[in-house]
Parts: structure tokens; sequence; C-alpha cells
């Protein structure tokens, strides 16, 4: 996979100084970009049952930050759903 | 509800396209577009809040599927911020405004193209999750940023 084409003019980097990757990581972004996406997609989806927030087929919030207030008050602690 | 599969990406790109939906790939589904290796439940999207936009977006999610009750679809057509939707064939959240992006123009403006599908650019699915600040991004931050540091690399070496 060619690396994605990276518009670097047009983006303010927050990230500063470049930090070194590693060795396990770099091996392993390396591996996936040998992967076709079809494989990345197969190995990168799963799907388990996520109390109350797999409950409801549809649900709307008028802001992000009530969807945010939400989550905070009815998911359990576990999800990570939580803000820091 | 089994995992989302690479078919309905392509089901949700192609549908998409031929609505005319300006949208992207954000969060960890995007990351996963861009070779980020790591797992997640299902796909995200930062659809652009615009009314016809949103009135396009409803054709299509019918279209893919999805049982919209008319005041469901009514809800996405207005425009709201975020909308969960767990009643089609694949579970898919809505983001109109996610923390830590201003305007949608700007983030389609630094979209990445990965096989026909509209991607955030990494700096912003970064910007995003350090923005929302959650327990889980928290703890994803350090990989993605890790990741983004070796495309920068791959990019350098590319064009080397």
């Amino acid at each position: 996979m060619d690396a994605p084409e990276f518009n670097e003019q047009q983006v303010a980097y927050k990230q500063g100084a470049s930090a070194a990757i590693p060795p396990d990581w770099l091996a392993e972004f390396e591996a996936s970009a040998r992967r076709p996406l079809e494989i990345r997609f197969r190995y990168a989806f799963i799907h388990t049952y996520k109390p109350v927030l797999d409950d409801e087929p549809f649900r709307a919030f008028e802001t992000t930050a009530e969807y945010r207030r939400w989550c905070e008050e009815n998911l359990p602690d576990w999800l990570g759903y939580g803000r820091v | 509800m089994a995992a989302f599969e690479y078919r309905q990406a392509q089901e949700i790109r192609d549908c998409f396209q031929r609505h005319d939906i300006r949208y992207l790939f954000i969060g960890k589904s995007g990351a996963i577009l861009l070779g980020f290796p790591d797992t997640t439940q299902d796909a995200d999207l930062f659809v652009e809040k615009a009314p016809e936009n949103c009135r396009a977006l409803v054709a299509a999610l019918r279209e893919l599927g999805f049982d919209l009750t008319d005041a469901q679809a009514a809800e996405l057509a207005r425009g709201k911020d975020f909308i969960q939707l767990k009643n089609g064939p694949f579970d898919l959240d809505l983001i109109f405004a996610p923390d830590g992006i201003e305007r949608f123009a700007d983030a389609w403006n630094r979209r990445v193209d990965i096989e026909g599908f509209p991607v955030c650019h990494i700096d912003d699915i970064i910007a995003s999750k350090a923005a929302t600040n959650r327990q889980k991004d928290r703890e994803s931050l350090p990989r993605l940023r890790s990741f983004r540091e070796y495309l920068v690399q791959q990019r350098r070496t590319f064009r080397s």
C-alpha cells in the first residue's frame, strides 16, 4: 500500500516533535500496510454487545456535548466513554 | 448484529456517491482505512450538516436498508449533531459536529482518498479524539500518534 496522500501544506500539525515509534508497533504498522484493505477490514471490525448503547435502534442528540453527557450518565464506566 | 464488513463499506461508498453525499470516515474506522492496525465495532461517518446533504442522506440510508420512521428521517434531515443508527444492516454513528474539528469544509479539504473511500486526515482523527478526551480515546492516542509518525516517514520515503 502506498502511503496515503498527506496534505502537509494544508494541515497545521499539532503533534510537536516527532517521537520514535516503538518497534513492536512499527512491525504492526508495516504488516498492516502489506495487507489489502479487505483483509484489514476483516481483522479490524469485531462486534461485541455493549450494554445500554446497543439497546435502542435509533438515538439522536441535538449537540455533541449532549451525546457526551448522555454517555457519561448512562453507560457503564468500563466501556470507556467517560471523559477524563 | 454481525461485524461490519468490507462489502458494507463499499455499499456505503457507492450509495453515498450516487446520492452526492459529502461525508468522511472518521474515528478509528477512518484510521483503519488509512492502515492503522486496531479493532473497532462500527463505522463513524462525519457528514456535512447542510440541508441538501442531509436530505440525500435520508434517501441513501433507506436505500441501504435502514428502517427509518418518518420522525427519524425528519431528525436526520434537520441535521442533529450526533445520530446512532442500529436499525439497519450494520451499525452506524453519524457525526455532524465532531469535537476538535471546526468546520466540515476544512476536514474535507484535508481528506485522504483510500480506494474511493473519503477519509479524514490522520491529524483530524487525532485532533478529534484528543478533544473528546474519553478514557478509550486516551488509551488509543499514543498508538495513533505513532501511526501518524509512521505515515510521515513513509511519505518521505515515497517522495525520495
